[in-house]
């Protein structure tokens, strides 16, 4: 496994879905781009900080293996590592660098084993490197694949939730110095960390998700880092880094944000819920509504449901390309509202009960 | 108004405007939308899968948790063909959402009361639509028996509680005395006709704006009706007002005349703002033909307000008074185009306080006589004997004149009797009249013996005079 033979990788040539063993220094520039294709961020001072905090680390360790579960022993413990909390406070309250390790070895002192491989918990922007950064500084592989296949607001919305793996035992470790144990009911561990991650400086790094490599490997997004080094090659399609299916909802332009009632005590919700109003460019001209707490997570055109989570749905700057931040969206934008299929586990029943805009009060009528 | 109209189904815009929904925001179609027949409770979202068209849907519960739940129950409401949606204000952004009532044709209704009141309303006017159209009717009647008989509150009452239809009193010129010029736009939903006091028509009380329901004419005139006793009662006040105070002032200025020391008419007219020191003027229009004394009742309130001096009713015009001003003269000639009646004009000289009130208004009136005919305004201090003699009443004068010369006229077969008459009146002696006619001072001289002859004395003051004016009147009338 070497960082420099993935260009020269037969799979690449027969225009397969590229499939790297292992990500170096070279491969960290795609992965980047790759991560945001369908994520925003791609100005954040967060987002370089990830990246030259791994661009360090695998030049002076050189690159971290990329492995499928399945190449794992079946009883190697894997454990999910991503970045918890605000990103805006991780560019602000930049790492001191053992955060990773930290948070990995107080799990692993729970658990009371080592961990052999990495998991990202989802891949977009800082969350498919800082993966990549414990790995690089644990040594460990990091396994090909991730949690969600997307985004979601909550640590509970997982595949790994879906496949029976319980979040917790989780650690945290922030950027003062605090490591954080969390064991509790899946269905408490939002509201316990919640706190725990302001009070320990607005980000941590949480290792998460303990789980057998044999039964992480039923549970997974199969392939999600392979695929954003793919997608993040210059003039690779968008649509690599959708293996489910991307459709575009509209073109138009923002004629409004408006901003939600802050959630009241009773809400366990990180954010206010926003509305972006959009109005198609030509064709039937809709009038398309976008209903968002920190990711969309339902569209209506002229009232009628058009897309809802578990689907992705972003906007698209039509200026640029980059993705919009939901938080960023103004008034006056050009975009493309563009909606990505989830993985297959996220269309089941289990899947629509844990991730459908249900679980943020929006009721969708059958 | 056809009882049909009245027992029609209600409509949204009539729930809205005026309506039991009153205090309701209509945001969406701006023509307002259809019939409501039935009203129905949605609380979720599934229930508008089952509602039936013309129904009015209010939104509560969880179908009104949002802007993206009320959005979804418009769609839903488009596709079942609903009367309209009702929704609490605060699940309702008015951009967004309104955007999409409008572009659905879906009328949105929001509401700031609990909508489970919102829905009874709309359940009674749905199933007794006269009833709600009375209930709009009995409003109006109370709200203009507290706007009195003044005729601006009145029109205002009507563009506030016929909310949607344009309402504009207009006079038969077609001047709009009160309320909107949009009340004149398009064909009227109603007009009645309002009676002044003496039962003419005074103007005409007219409303436009969207038919909204075959009812909504038929309300709007019996609204309308309403306001006619009003109206006519505003005007009679008005007339009554105005006839009161020309009658005072006419009073008050024979007080004044008869006794310029009188200090209670002193008081009064400084109260009106006469002047009643100092040097001043006096001015008198006079109609072209004379009025007949009850018309000049009825004009005088509208002379007097054309002008912005006192004007009063004076013998047979108007006079007025005030300190000298340079701007007098030019306000007078200004005055003929705004007065109701046509009137010549006269102007005093300064007379000294109101003690020469008396000369001054005579002189006036004297040179408004002279000044003749409408439009013309003359100064008693430029009236000269040239222009006295041409003030002459010539028709009214000729048939006396005929009859004072009649024996003169009878003998005179080429007229240079009557020639030489008026050349010796004129010019005062038989030699400048010679001169004057081209001939010899015996012919003259001959010729006013014949004269004489025939029972014409001219030393005689009062008959020269006379024949003086006869023969000048005669002259006038041939032309010469």
């Amino acid at each position: 496994m070497t960082g420099g033979g993935v260009e020269d990788d037969p799979r690449d040539r027969a225009g397969d879905a590229a499939r790297a063993n292992a990500v170096g220094a070279g491969e960290l520039g795609f992965l980047a781009a790759g991560s945001r294709v369908f994520a925003p961020g791609a100005a954040d001072s967060s987002f370089r900080a990830a990246r030259e905090w791994a661009r360090g680390l695998l030049t002076a360790n050189g690159p971290v293996p990329l492995v499928d579960a399945g190449e794992l022993p079946p009883d190697a413990m894997v454990a999910a590592v991503s970045l918890v909390g605000s990103t805006t406070a991780f560019g602000e309250y930049l790492p001191g660098g053992d955060e990773p390790v930290r948070a990995v070895r107080a799990l692993e002192g729970r658990l009371g084993e080592r961990i052999a491989a990495v998991v990202p918990l989802n891949t977009a922007a800082e969350n498919a490197l800082l993966p990549l950064v414990a790995a690089a500084s644990l040594g460990v592989p990091l396994v090909d694949g991730d949690g969600t296949g997307r985004v979601f607001p909550l640590l509970e919305q997982t595949t790994f939730a879906l496949g029976g793996v319980t979040p917790a035992p989780l650690a945290l470790a922030g950027p003062l110095g605090d490591v954080v144990v969390v064991d509790s009911a899946a269905q408490r561990v939002e509201e316990l960390v919640r706190p725990l991650v302001l009070a320990a400086g607005g980000w941590v790094v949480a290792a998460c998700y303990p789980a057998r490599a044999g039964k992480l490997a039923e549970s997974l997004v199969p392939g999600s880092v392979s695929r954003l080094v793919a997608a993040g090659r210059p003039g690779a399609p968008r649509a690599v880094a959708a293996p489910y299916g991307v459709r575009v909802l509209c073109s138009g332009r923002v004629t409004a944000v408006e901003q939600g009632p802050e959630p009241g005590p009773g809400r366990r919700l990180p954010s206010r819920p926003a509305s972006i109003l959009v109005r198609e460019h030509g064709g039937l001209a809709r009038l398309i509504r976008l209903e968002a707490y920190n990711e969309i997570l339902m569209a209506l055109a002229d009232g009628a449901v058009a897309a809802t989570a578990p689907d992705q749905i972003c906007l698209i700057s039509t200026a640029d390309g980059t993705v919009v931040d939901v938080d960023r969206a103004a008034a006056g934008m050009d975009v493309e509202v563009v909606v990505l299929r989830a993985a297959p586990a996220w269309h089941t029943g289990a899947g629509r009960a844990l991730g459908g805009p249900q679980v943020f009060g929006l009721g969708v009528p059958g | 108004m056809s009882a049909a109209g009245w027992e029609s189904a209600i409509t949204v815009a009539e729930l809205v405007h005026g309506g039991p929904l009153g205090e309701a925001v209509l945001l969406g179609p701006r023509d307002g939308g259809g019939e409501v027949r039935d009203v129905r409770i949605a609380d979720r979202l599934e229930v508008l899968a089952s509602i039936t068209p013309h129904t009015a849907v209010v939104l509560t519960g969880a179908a009104a948790e949002g802007g993206w739940a009320v959005e979804m129950a418009l769609r839903r409401a488009w596709e079942q063909a609903a009367a309209c949606v009702v929704a609490p204000a605060a699940a309702v952004s008015a951009d967004s959402t309104g955007s999409l009532a409008v572009r659905l044709g879906v009328p949105l209704l929001v509401v700031s009361e609990d909508p489970l009141i919102t829905a009874v309303r709309i359940a009674t006017a749905a199933a007794r639509p006269a009833a709600a159209r009375t209930q709009l009717v009995a409003r109006c009647a109370q709200e203009l028996a507290r706007a009195g008989t003044s005729a601006r509150r009145v029109v205002g009452v009507l563009n506030a509680e016929l909310a949607g239809a344009s309402v504009a009193l207009v006079d038969a010129a077609g001047t709009v005395l009160a309320g909107s010029r949009a009340g004149l736009a398009g064909p009227p939903l109603a007009e009645v006709a309002v009676p002044g006091p003496g039962g003419e028509e005074l103007a005409r009380l007219r409303a436009a704006g969207p038919p909204r329901s075959p009812g909504w004419p038929a309300v709007v005139a019996a609204v309308l009706e309403l306001a006619v006793a009003p109206l006519t009662a505003w005007a009679a006040r008005a007339r009554l007002a105005a006839a009161r105070e020309a009658a005072f002032g006419s009073a008050l200025l024979d007080r004044l005349l008869r006794d310029p020391g009188d200090e209670g008419a002193l008081r009064d007219a400084a109260a009106l703002g006469w002047a009643v020191h100092g040097p001043l003027v006096a001015y008198v229009l006079r109609p072209v033909p004379p009025l007949a004394p009850e018309d000049l009742a009825r004009h005088t309130p509208g002379v007097a307000a054309s002008f912005d001096r006192p004007l009063v009713r004076h013998e047979d015009g108007w006079a007025g008074w005030c300190p000298p001003d340079p701007g007098l003269d030019a306000a007078l000639r200004a005055l003929p185009g705004r007065l109701p009646a046509p009137c010549s004009a006269g102007l005093s000289g300064v007379a000294d306080g109101v003690a020469g009130l008396g000369g001054a208004l005579a002189d006036a009136r004297a040179a408004s006589v002279v000044a003749g005919s409408a439009g013309t305004l003359v100064r008693a201090d430029e009236v000269g004997p040239a222009q006295l003699l041409a003030a002459l009443p010539v028709d009214t004068l000729a048939a006396p004149a005929r009859a004072v010369l009649a024996p003169l006229l009878a003998a005179d077969r080429d007229g240079v009797l009557i020639a030489t008459l008026a050349a010796v009146l004129d010019t005062g002696s038989p030699t400048a009249a010679a001169e004057r006619l081209g001939v010899h001072r015996n012919t003259v001289a001959a010729r006013l013996d014949r004269v004489r002859a025939l029972g014409f004395d001219l030393e005689e003051p009062a008959q020269r005079l006379a024949l003086h004016l006869a023969c000048r009147v005669l002259r006038e009338e041939r032309g010469q």
